[in-house]
């Protein structure tokens, strides 16, 4: 029910564009780690996240967004939008309240809720590597001051 | 070379923080993406999102900073003896081939040299290699055709997921016998280098992104085999004497009955095999004795086995495979 709720804030806020531009207000910032995986001696195996110098192919990605209202007022309708680069295979997120889109964003929804048409018409159950949008859309207004952090996974096709 | 391009992005970073809270939600989801060549090296991954809001006076919109990766190159290549069995050669034969595919399994263009190992070990004898030899595309050794590889200004420039075959010409050492196998490696290694898997190379990638060695360390190498196929021959020569007056006595007059058995032996072929031999002297040669498997033969150079000229009887067997027993009886009488 909050995520009805949210996308129809979502909606509105599309349908009512402004150009008054608070831009200070409200911080967006976009940060990538690479997570890899390392086994010692001993056979465990442990995971550590490290600032993304050497990429390549099938590498995992941890995608975090920071925001904060450095305004006065609460944020209302507060929603954040990231399209997931072509080269990057979305792999999820732990956040529950996400929602994701698998064709370019007109339709949102929880993965497993999405469908991908085939070639010869038919569908078929949507995979996460066919995220193109990952979306988060608060019920929520963030209270002036307050900050958070969002993250998502995807890997390196 | 991932460089990071950002414009708000605090310089100190939470790690310490977010690590417990990532792994605990992330374990769920580690999926491992089939990966064949992917992204090519040199592409930008560039991450921005957008947030909206409405902070009581209308929507306004706010970009992040664009977050951006260059992904490096992974360097890997594969190399495959691609014959479906081994090749079966014969002691002393030159121009013998061997096939191979060379891939490139890495994600940008790559410089690969090759060469050869013949002496591998495990098997019976070194295969002398005389040239490797890159195919033009259709799969076939064409000598004259396709071009032999020359280290350095021939090496293979492979784009990512290409895949090129390769022949080895060698020549079989004559003292080989049959059932001896004989195996050539073929070698293509990275001209960007090799070491462990994971070694780096700052820049050295394509698009000036950094290379990085993948699993095979980059370089791929693959055995292929000849198998020796060979036959001998062996003759055995017996005689049986009858004199006139029915008795088994050398004397002039005596009929003497040559056999030659030729048996041979191995899993190859001996080619246009022909049995000679010689009349003794003092005896005088009977005229269509010659027999081969109990069928008589006539003397003349003509469509049957048999033949007899300058006091000596020749039987051509033909191309006669191991394994098989030939029986030739020819007669004397003695002068």
């Amino acid at each position: 029910m909050k995520l009805t709720i949210s996308a129809v804030f979502f909606a509105l806020s599309l349908s009512s564009p402004s150009l008054a531009q608070n831009a200070n207000a409200v911080s967006l910032n976009s940060d990538v780690m690479v997570e890899r995986t390392t086994t010692d001696a001993n056979g465990r195996s442990q995971v550590t996240l490290e600032e993304p110098r050497m990429v390549v192919p099938g590498d995992h990605l941890v995608f975090v967004l920071r925001y904060r209202n450095n305004g006065a007022q609460p944020a209302g309708s507060f929603v954040v939008t990231n399209p997931l680069p072509s080269a990057v295979a979305f792999q999820g997120t732990a956040d529950t309240s996400a929602t994701v889109s698998v064709d370019g964003g007109r339709n949102w929804g929880t993965l497993s809720t999405l469908e991908i048409s085939n070639q010869d018409g038919t569908k078929r159950p949507a995979r996460s590597e066919d995220v193109t949008h990952i979306r988060w859309a608060f019920a929520q207004p963030i209270p002036a001051g307050q900050a958070g952090r969002l993250m998502f996974r995807g890997i390196v096709r | 070379m991932p460089y990071l391009r950002s414009g708000n992005r605090p310089k100190r970073r939470q790690i310490s923080v977010a690590i417990p809270a990532l792994l605990a939600g992330f374990a769920l989801f580690s999926p491992q993406i089939a990966v064949a060549t992917g992204t090519r090296a040199g592409t930008l991954i560039d991450n921005t999102a957008t947030a909206t809001y409405d902070p009581g006076s209308g929507p306004v919109t706010v970009n992040s900073n664009i977050q951006q990766l260059k992904v490096d190159e992974l360097i890997d290549t594969t190399v495959g003896w691609s014959d479906s069995a081994d090749v079966i050669t014969t002691p002393g034969a030159t121009s013998q081939i061997l096939k191979y595919q060379v891939a490139n399994t890495g994600n940008g263009v790559e410089t690969f040299g090759l060469s050869s190992v013949a002496n591998i070990g495990g098997d019976q004898y070194d295969p002398t290699v005389t040239s490797i030899v890159i195919d033009d595309g259709d799969g076939v050794y064409e000598p004259g055709i396709d071009t032999v590889y020359v280290a350095g200004a021939g090496d293979l420039v492979l784009n990512p997921d290409q895949n090129i075959t390769v022949f080895v010409v060698s020549t079989t050492p004559g003292g080989v016998v049959d059932g001896n196998r004989g195996g050539v490696r073929l070698v293509a290694t990275s001209k960007t280098g090799t070491g462990a898997p994971g070694t780096s190379f700052a820049g050295a990638g394509e698009g000036g992104s950094n290379a990085v060695l993948g699993t095979t360390g980059g370089d791929g190498q693959n055995d292929g085999f000849y198998l020796v196929s060979s036959a001998t021959v062996a003759l055995v020569k017996s005689a049986t004497v009858v004199d006139p007056f029915g008795g088994a006595t050398s004397v002039p007059g005596s009929r003497i009955t040559y056999r030659i058995v030729a048996t041979t032996t191995g899993s190859g072929t001996l080619p246009n095999l022909s049995v000679n031999d010689a009349v003794p002297a003092s005896t005088t040669y009977v005229p269509g004795s010659i027999t081969l498997g109990g069928i008589g033969q006539s003397d003349a150079v003509d469509t049957d086995a048999g033949s007899f000229a300058a006091s000596a009887i020749a039987v051509s067997l033909g191309n006669v495979p191991g394994g098989q027993v030939r029986t030739i009886t020819f007669q004397v009488t003695i002068n």
